[in-house]
């Protein structure tokens, strides 16, 4: 039996093979052939597990169909953990099918905040060089996600310390992830500043590492376990004992790597449960923002976290108007490195996504995930629509009335 | 050869993302929801994945010509290897084939594809006020094509009966690939006694004499309220006996569901939040239809039941109905709670007897598990005598498998013994159809008969329902 799945035996033995996930996977939705669904998946492993399938270019490629939007492990019935299941083969797949180019990509790059600096700069450099091809859609579609991507980066605006307003309520941790940093600095530096402005006392230590989200997902398990260790001992060196991201994404990771790795009391919120205390009878001003707005649950906060409710109430507060959309708590399509392989299907279920938008009327969609409002804004470009993505962060500075 | 005459002629007929061939695609149509599967290697030679009735009709006549099985699946929620290729050939997976193609409210029925899945076609139906009653446990995957196969009910079939009685009409595609059209060729009528009742014939026939590519479904409308009242026994043999003073009074509830008390203990080991009481059985009573008439038929079955029952609670609040309804929910998977490295299992699962017999069932299915030192769990639904019965075995001791075998093996001649059959909703298919001979005596071989001629090639989901060594050909 493959290392990697023993410790999930009791887990996919409990499978029933009712089919109910079925019912909740994006993925699942679009193809609509059992080899793409959850319950495939676990069957699969259970083969790959136990030796009556080896792992091959077929296996990798059905693992390859999964989000891990977690959807699936919230449905079933027998609260099978899916995604840890997936994690746990695409794991079994990597080593017996290395790829010399993943592997350098997720240990040797990513896992180095000095050299992915590096690579995300000469990815800026070459889409201005590629700007005539991309035009001409001689690219992989999938290279124009992230759009533009801006000048600089958001760590070097943001001090190492940065002082609360007033007198401090607390003092935490920020990890700045790597979606945030090199994609929406903008959201990095409302964080920080709305954090401080509702009495926090907001640390950036110097040397973090990705989250190790990237790593798990393709399989990479030992290298985001250094980086997990590395991360807690840069929180700890500076005495923090609250870790907050605005990236979803992160905080369910951190969530589960950090005890995994011996966190020692370091505890990870996500910005939206903290963002709720701090706000709860706060006698700070909001101003209230004229706008009509909705909002999308990414899967790492609604499913992996079950936090709907506090980014909502929070909207309701600040905002003239809030409209729930139909399918709020559906994945957008993006699922990290999915929509890379599987443009298709992910734009698919984007496009769902989309047409549920719409259908609010919203001027305004927040979300609590940059890797969403990435996907989402791919969407909405693509249906000419001038809806505006934000994060609820941001609209909260706004009501705050923080200028940078 | 034939393989590959099979695997040209496919792509005739459908393009290249509606074919699955690959080893370990084949070997994911190897299971579905039933115990056997777990211990058999039914993988099919082929995978496809039809949209339209003439895509059917061709792959029938392909297979007709080579003499090639044909397997029909739905979601694959099944319990009984129904959609699996028992014998190879090809599966037609009907997934993706899911439009509802008219919602006709003026005559109260619907027109679906048989990909549809039950909730979906709820869902749809609601926009209209409309709903099809059949409300099996598996809503959420379930397709009605599968339904319609299996003739399946549900929870409250106690007020609403079976698919069957919501089928006015199919489109069948028959074994050599021609296309019938029961219940009447471009009828709309709720009512037609013309002509012998071919839509019966294929209601259940669990696609063993020819492929459902349209369901015209006759559908109700949806009633304004619901109630519940939970009853709580010290005593096993009240329960059974204060459902059948409800009936006596006058009473019809949409449902009514036991819980024993072992599930009660796996419910509460599963999710102690829901904190069923600890009794020797739980009945959960549902009532619908207007206001005042589930207040009144409510608070009566309060009345009725609280002579026998240590506890009654009543409520027709949403939030509390759910909280009720929770324990009834889970127990299927909750039951493997029982022990550390147990695993449900679907075997067995499906007698239904005489209503004045449920009691003797449940006790002496507690006793067989005894008997043969597997933990069994009761729930079902008891309102029409159909008792779904949940072996937890560890499903890596071969012995303790061997031991499960034969206690269904037990489970499903008791039921018989009494007077019932060994499937209530589940169906036959490869699992239960060594008991055909004796559950249907001469009637069997006239099923045989109706088989041979609609398919005398036996290529129709062939190995299933009818008793072993089945007439036709063994392909
Ligand atoms: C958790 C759980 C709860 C359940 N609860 C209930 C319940 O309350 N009541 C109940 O009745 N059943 C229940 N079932 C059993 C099962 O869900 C039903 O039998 C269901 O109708 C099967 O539908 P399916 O789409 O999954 O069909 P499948 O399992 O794919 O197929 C079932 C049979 O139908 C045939 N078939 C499918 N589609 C077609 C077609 N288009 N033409 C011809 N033949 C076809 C197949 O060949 C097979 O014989 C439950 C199952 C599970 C796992
Ligand atoms: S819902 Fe859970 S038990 Fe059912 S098939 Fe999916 S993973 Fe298995
Ligand atoms: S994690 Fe999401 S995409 Fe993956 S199998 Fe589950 S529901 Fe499907």
């Amino acid at each position: 039996m493959s290392e990697e799945l023993a410790g999930l035996k009791e887990h996919y033995m409990r499978c029933v093979r009712c089919g109910q996930c079925r019912s909740v996977c994006p993925v699942f939705r679009e193809i609509r052939n059992e080899t793409v669904s959850p319950r495939g998946k676990i069957f699969l492993a259970h083969l790959l597990s136990s030796g009556e399938a080896k792992v091959n270019n077929e296996a990798a490629s059905l693992l390859s169909q999964c989000l891990l939007c977690r959807a699936c492990s919230v449905e079933c019935p027998s609260a099978i953990p899916v995604h840890e299941i997936v994690t746990a083969a695409r794991s079994l797949a990597a080593k017996k099918l290395p790829s010399p180019l993943k592997s350098l990509l997720h240990r040797k790059i990513w896992s180095s905040p000095a050299r992915l600096n590096f690579s995300v700069s000469l990815f800026r450099h070459c889409q201005g060089l590629l700007k005539p091809a991309a035009t001409l859609n001689l690219l992989p579609p999938a290279l124009s996600l992230p759009g533009r991507l801006p000048r600089r980066p958001a760590r070097p605006s943001i001090p190492g310390q940065t002082p609360a307003s007033g007198k401090a309520k607390m003092r935490v941790g920020y990890f700045l992830g790597c979606s945030t940093n090199y994609l929406f600095p903008g959201i990095a530096r409302s964080t920080v500043a709305v954090l401080a402005r509702l009495g926090c006392e907001v640390v950036l230590p110097q040397e973090l590492k990705c989250c190790g989200l990237p790593q798990l997902a393709a399989g990479e398990d030992k290298t985001a376990a250094h980086m997990a260790s590395a991360n807690l001992e840069a929180f700890r060196r500076l005495n923090v004992k609250v870790v907050v991201s605005d990236c979803a994404s992160c905080t369910a990771t951190l969530k589960e790597s950090f005890p995994q790795n011996g966190s020692n009391g370091i505890k990870v919120l996500d910005l939206s449960e903290l963002l709720a205390v701090l706000t709860e009878g706060n006698e700070l001003k909001f101003k209230t923002i004229n706008r009509v707005v909705t909002y999308h649950d990414p899967c790492h906060l609604a499913n992996a976290q079950s936090i709907t409710a506090a980014p909502r109430n929070l909207l309701r507060r600040i905002c003239t108007e809030f409209r729930e959309m139909p399918g709020a708590a559906e994945c957008c399509g993006g699922g990290g490195s999915f929509v890379l392989h599987h443009y298709g299907t992910g734009m698919a279920i984007l496009n769902k996504k989309i047409l549920n938008l719409k259908k609010t009327g919203a001027e305004t969609v927040a979300t609590s995930c940059p890797n969403c409002i990435m996907q989402l804004r791919h969407g909405l470009l693509k249906h000419g629509s001038g809806t505006e993505v934000v994060s609820v962060v941001q609209l909260l500075a706004e009501s705050l009335e923080i200028t940078f | 050869m034939v393989r590959n005459k099979l695997a040209a002629g496919l792509k005739k007929i459908y393009p290249a993302g509606r074919i699955l061939t690959g080893t370990l695609e084949k070997k994911m149509y190897s299971y579905d929801s039933s115990f056997y599967a777990r211990f058999r290697d039914f993988i099919p030679d082929a995978v496809v994945l039809p949209r339209s009735t003439a895509e059917v009709s061709a792959t029938m006549k392909l297979a007709s010509e080579h003499g090639i099985p044909v397997v029909p699946r739905g979601a694959g929620s099944g319990e009984t290897c129904g959609c699996l290729a028992v014998r190879g050939g090809i599966v037609l997976d009907f997934s993706s084939w899911d439009d509802v193609e008219e919602v006709d409210p003026e005559n109260m029925q619907v027109f679906a594809r048989p990909g549809v899945v039950h909730y979906q076609l709820n869902e749809h139906l609601a926009d209209f006020g409309l709903f099809f009653p059949p409300d099996p446990g598996s809503t959420r995957m379930c397709t009605i094509g599968g339904m319609v196969a299996n003739n399946s009910s549900g929870l409250r079939a106690v007020k609403y009966g079976t698919t069957e009685q919501y089928v006015l009409g199919l489109e069948v595609v028959l074994p050599d690939g021609r296309i019938i059209e029961t219940g009447g060729v471009n009828c709309r009528a709720l009512k037609n006694v013309s002509g012998l009742n071919l839509t019966k014939l294929f209601v259940g026939s669990e696609g063993i004499l020819g492929v459902i590519t349209m369901v015209r479904l006759r559908v109700w409308p949806r009633p304004k309220a619901r109630g519940l009242a939970m009853a709580v026994f010290t005593d096993l043999e009240a329960a059974p006996a204060a459902v059948l003073d409800v009936y006596q009074s006058g009473i019809l509830p949409s449902g009514i569901e036991i819980l024993d008390s072992s599930a009660i203990h796996a419910v509460n080991l599963y999710n102690p939040a829901i904190n069923l009481p600890e009794a020797e059985a739980i009945l959960i009573f549902e009532v619908d239809g207007n206001p005042a008439g589930v207040t009144w038929e409510g608070e009566k079955i309060v009345e009725i039941t609280k002579k026998r029952a240590s506890r009654v609670e009543w409520s027709t609040e949403p939030g509390r109905m759910a909280e009720l309804w929770r324990g009834r929910s889970v127990v299927a998977v909750a039951a493997a709670r029982l022990r550390p490295d147990g695993s449900r299992i679907f075997a067995g699962e499906d007698i239904s007897v005489p209503l004045s017999k449920v009691t003797e069932a449940l006790r002496r299915i507690k006793e067989l598990g005894r008997q043969h030192e597997i933990t069994v769990v009761n729930y079902g639904h008891i309102g029409d005598g159909n008792i779904h019965t949940a072996p937890v075995i560890n499903l890596d001791n071969p012995e303790e498998v061997a031991r499960a075998n034969a206690l269904v093996d037990a489970i499903h001649r008791l039921a018989i013994e009494l007077g019932g059959s060994t499937t209530g909703e589940h169906g036959v298919g490869a699992v239960r159809n060594q008991y055909a001979a004796d559950e249907h005596g001469r009637a069997a071989d006239i099923m045989k008969q109706i088989k041979e001629t609609l398919d005398p090639e036996n290529i129709m989901n062939p190995g299933k329902l009818l008793p072993p060594g089945e007439a036709g050909k063994s392909v």
